[in-house]
């Protein structure tokens, strides 16, 4: 309706640019430093553009055989938490969204409450009481205290997926003569494969940067990427070379996703503040 | 013996025929969502629980004969007196309402400067997601080589313009705490940008029309349509952030560990400390449950404000 004058838009496409590299700057100090030698990477004036190309600080992480005991960690634990999470989260979705008990209905808020608990909270007490189980270290207790959170999540996220899909297939199956069971696993269950994928992901990347849960549960055995990003760090000074060619690791799950699937990721990380 | 052993069994099956009943009605759904709160019970409910039961106690891991002392509300009321704590909270609310008051205002901007459907801009939009996806403790490092005395690119440019940061932002006192809040900044706004981009969409036209037959400049729009309309949008952002924003940890590890001094020790970073470096399990306890309660108020207005949106 308004037309914007030359000067203006002059000025909006500055801002634009200022907004890119606010952003992006970081990540691709990141990047370039993981390519960088130490003498580059601490030049003063700093080389955004101009440096000698390497590939050592990867050779040396990747021949440290601790990095890939960190990532095998970090993969089993991502992985069990959404494996879990999953197997309890989507039939309780799928329950909530389909009953007519409006004490089921409700309980979506209690799942939502759930995920907002702070951390800490569960920290302490979690922590004495892996303690007296001799669970201290295992994968299991990392494992089912992301699972909290995260299946916390799928229910919250499939609730509205399956809500979103018609139920009249589901009916007509009741009629045949399904059970519920059946007309959940035959015919809701595979026409959700996508809200489901798109939870898996979520959940996954919420397990993958977990950082507090695993400083507190895990022992020098089972330390996931993040944990081993810190240890890098202590031991003769710091490497950052090397710091950044783990932390590339460490983020590479979630670039992946945020470029491809950031749709889904959206409407899961606004926890229902938009329909994505 | 032949008979009531018959009439238990019809009991039984009386009852069998029931619960197949029940499972075919109503029973099923609660079925699928048994294993589920069980799980719930067991690893979330029950340590809130042991939580609230060791606050009560005097209990440190530190001491070798591992005595409990049963204490009462001492461990509650010890906190609301202790120096260190009502600092940890000024230092929490300084955070939480520094990032969230930039981050509404950055993110409210960011939607207006980006929301073209141009393809150049959904390009943009979708990389400015990349942060918000990032492990926080790799955020932490990467901002905290940037902020290096030594060799860190902002301390050069600042220099470059002829401000001086001493030894870096991270470890200068009154420098502490902006840098962190910025990271958080760079982390955070872009999700806000998202709903703030969700609101604007779903605004009706017609008082844009309206306002424009009227010959209202573009200002007058923003300031007394779109500002007053978005209203609903702006309380759902405040509260979401502001709850995550109680909960920040990683980066502050990453980058000062609390320091320096206390000026970025949060409630949460003090929390951890009390619990994990001194071992004063029943204070951390006592501590962790307070922040349980605020946040819990928060989510509940929270939901209440999301449900009340979709009616």
């Amino acid at each position: 309706m308004h037309k914007k004058s030359r000067f203006e838009r002059l000025l909006l496409t500055v801002l634009v640019i200022l907004t890119v590299f606010f952003f992006m700057a970081p990540i691709y100090w990141l990047l370039v430093t993981a390519f960088k030698y130490g003498r580059d990477a601490f030049a003063i004036p700093p080389r955004w553009l101009f440096f000698d190309f390497t590939l050592r600080n990867f050779q040396e992480v990747l021949s440290n055989t601790q990095t890939g005991r960190f990532l095998l960690n970090s993969i089993i634990v991502s992985f069990g938490a959404t494996a879990l999470s999953l197997l309890l989260g989507v039939p309780a979705g799928y329950a909530i969204a389909r009953s007519g008990s409006r004490l089921l209905n409700l309980s979506s808020y209690f799942f939502l409450l759930l995920l907002m608990v702070p951390p800490v909270a569960m920290l302490i007490p979690f922590y004495l009481i892996m303690r007296d189980l001799h669970l201290l270290g295992s994968y299991i207790s990392l494992i089912i205290l992301d699972t909290v959170f995260d299946a916390a999540f799928v229910v919250w996220m499939m609730r509205s997926y399956f809500a979103d899909v018609p139920k009249e297939m589901e009916e007509a199956s009741l009629v045949d003569g399904a059970s519920h069971f059946g007309a959940f696993w035959r015919v809701a269950l595979p026409l959700s494969v996508p809200g489901i994928v798109a939870a898996a992901i979520y959940v996954f990347i919420f397990s993958w940067n977990d950082f507090l849960f695993a400083l507190m549960l895990t022992s020098p055995r089972t330390k996931t990427i993040p944990l081993g990003i810190l240890a890098s760090f202590s031991a003769v000074g710091v490497n950052w070379g090397k710091m950044a060619a783990m932390s590339l690791f460490a983020i590479l799950p979630a670039l992946i996703i945020s470029l491809f699937l950031n749709r889904y990721f959206i409407r899961g990380i606004t926890m229902g503040a938009t329909k994505g | 013996m032949i008979t009531t052993s018959k009439q238990t069994l019809s009991r039984r099956q009386r009852w069998v025929g029931q619960m197949r009943r029940f499972l075919r009605g109503e029973g099923a759904y609660l079925a699928m969502l048994a294993p589920l709160l069980v799980f719930v019970a067991f690893i979330a409910l029950y340590p809130l629980f042991f939580s609230f039961r060791i606050s009560l106690f005097k209990y440190r891991l530190t001491d070798p004969n591992q005595t409990q002392t049963f204490l009462g509300l001492d461990n509650y009321s010890r906190a609301f007196a202790d120096p260190v704590v009502l600092q940890s909270l000024r230092v929490t609310l300084t955070y939480v309402a520094g990032t969230v008051f930039f981050e509404i205002l950055l993110g409210l901007a960011l939607a207006l400067l980006l929301s073209s459907e141009m393809r150049l801009m959904r390009t943009i939009r979708a990389s400015l997601l990349i942060p918000m996806a990032l492990p926080p403790l790799v955020v932490g490092l990467v901002w905290k080589s940037l902020y290096n005395a030594d060799f860190g690119v902002i301390p050069f440019y600042l220099k470059e313009v002829g401000v001086n940061v001493g030894r870096g932002p991270l470890a200068e006192l009154s420098w502490a705490m902006p840098a962190v809040i910025l990271i958080d900044i760079w982390q955070w706004t872009p999700l806000l940008m998202v709903i703030f981009l969700a609101g604007l969409k779903s605004l009706p036209v017609e008082p844009y029309e309206a306002a424009y037959v009227d010959g209202a400049t573009r200002w007058q729009n923003f300031l007394f349509i779109t500002l007053p309309l978005l209203r609903p949008t702006l309380l759902v952002a405040l509260l979401l952030r502001t709850m995550q924003s109680f909960k920040v940890f990683d980066t502050i590890y990453a980058t000062t560990a609390g320091g320096p001094g206390s000026v970025t020790t949060v409630l949460n970073f003090h929390i951890y400390t009390v619990g994990m470096t001194f071992f004063d399990m029943g204070y951390a306890a006592a501590l962790a449950n307070i922040l349980l309660v605020v946040i819990a108020i928060l989510s509940i207005l929270y939901i209440m404000v999301l449900e009340r949106q979709q009616l």
